[in-house]
């Protein structure tokens, strides 16, 4: 009796065999560490990014060109304008807002704390979005700067002087940024009115969730927060949500507290990377 | 010549998908533009080619996404798969069995993957992810027939409906 060893090219003939060979590719890239699988990612995406950036452009423009069509009889563009500018000073307003907070209690502090300031040596890269996350419950983009500009994993993204994000990986033309809403995202942050620490948690809808805010803080609608020194690895006093909503339940330890981000990532083409 | 056109088809729902698709929103539902092509070959390929351009499928997905590497591919043959295997009972050629095929799969796809997200992270709301997912899959649905059609057009040797061979 003659048995023989069947080749991979008659094995991966077989429907069935074809199906497990891939699934056991998928089970062993669902396995890689996180590293690895950015860099595949970034690896594979990289010839597919010019391509991306053109389609993006393209479509901007052409909602830029329907948007000033519209504007010649509404007066669109202007308002949005008006908008973009009181949403600037908005923001700009509470991180002043804060740091008064901060001058007033703890001077000594604040002076250590501009001094450190003084010291780090940061960069700002502006960027383009030229991508967007295309699962449903996911929320991360693509912009046109990476580490070719110097950018890095961690570094923070900024728009209208608020958080959007952190770099999560960089190649060498375009990175991919994990946005406050994605669900894996937690932010560090501190209520302005009343000092809470909190944790800025995202989950997959416009809005956010605050984490362990005690039951007793007093939170009402239209409280500021931003981000606080803890962790270190965002710049402090950043705006980053306002809270919309807040409820304790009978029996939690926390109240559940639902935050709308100061960004909207859908109105905005270009962000900054604060680079460290 | 069959496969250089999907993957034609998938470079352009890839480009599609990750660049413009939030500007057809309605508030959270958006159009998951890579389902219709995985039932689109369930309903049509044989189980091998089936099975490859839905591990394609995914991982281009997943490329274009925030997450674990081959997460989606997965989900994707699984459900190719299925849809596959119960295929023959199924009136194909109407745009109605398209529609709730999609629809149903959709919604089983969107479950797994908020199940595997929930537990990765903890930080789904049950009732929101359930708007998210049902909204998104009753959008995806509404997109089948365009997207039939257009995947009709390219594919000429066998064609679904409209002059089914």
């Amino acid at each position: 009796m003659r048995t023989s060893t069947p080749s991979f090219s008659n094995l991966i003939k077989n429907p069935l065999a074809a199906v497990i060979v891939l699934l056991a590719v998928s089970l062993t890239l669902l396995f890689l560490p996180p590293k690895f699988t950015h860099h595949i990612k970034m690896a594979c995406v990289v010839p597919v990014r010019p391509l991306q950036w053109a389609t993006c452009f393209c479509s901007n423009s052409a909602s830029n060109f329907f948007d000033r069509v519209l504007s010649a009889w509404q007066d669109v563009h202007r308002e949005k304008q008006m908008e973009e500018q009181v949403t600037q000073f908005k923001n700009k307003l509470v991180e002043q807002q804060d740091t008064i907070y901060k001058l007033q209690n703890k001077l000594n502090a604040v002076s250590k704390f501009a001094a450190v300031h003084k010291n780090i040596k940061t960069k700002l890269v502006p960027a383009d979005i030229i991508g967007y996350d295309t699962s449903n419950l996911r929320k991360s983009i693509v912009i046109n700067a990476g580490s070719k500009h110097g950018i890095k994993p961690n570094d923070i993204v900024v728009s209208h002087n608020a958080l959007v994000g952190k770099i999560i990986s960089a190649s060498g033309g375009s990175s991919v940024v994990q946005l406050i809403t994605d669900p894996a995202s937690r932010i560090p942050g501190r209520v302005v009115q009343t000092r809470e620490q909190v944790i800025v948690e995202g989950n997959a809808t416009v809005f956010c969730t605050l984490k362990y805010v005690p039951r007793w803080a007093k939170l009402k609608k239209g409280d500021d927060i931003v981000t606080s020194d803890i962790g270190g690895f965002c710049p402090p006093s950043l705006p980053i949500a306002t809270v919309v909503e807040n409820e304790t339940k009978e029996g939690d330890l926390f109240q559940s507290v639902k935050v709308l981000p100061r960004v909207n990532i859908s109105k905005i083409e270009s962000v900054l990377v604060i680079i460290n | 010549m069959r496969w250089f056109t999907f993957f034609c088809i998938l470079l352009c729902i890839s480009l599609f998908q990750s660049t413009m698709i939030h500007r057809i929103n309605f508030g959270p539902a958006v159009p998951d533009l890579y389902f219709p092509l995985v039932v689109f070959y369930s309903f049509l390929t044989d189980l091998k080619r089936n099975t490859i351009a839905n591990w394609f499928t995914g991982f281009a997905k997943d490329l274009f996404s925030e997450g674990s590497l081959g997460i989606n591919s997965i989900f994707f043959v699984a459900v190719g798969f299925f849809i596959w295997s119960f295929r023959e009972i199924l009136f194909r050629g109407h745009l109605v069995t398209q529609i709730l095929i999609t629809f149903l799969f959709s919604l089983v796809y969107n479950v797994l993957y908020a199940a595997h997200a929930s537990l990765s992270f903890h930080s789904l709301p049950l009732s929101s992810t359930l708007w998210i997912i049902f909204s998104c899959s009753l959008y995806t649905a509404m997109v089948v027939p365009a997207l039939f059609w257009i995947f009709n057009k390219f594919h000429h040797g066998r064609r679904l409906f409209f002059n089914q061979r």
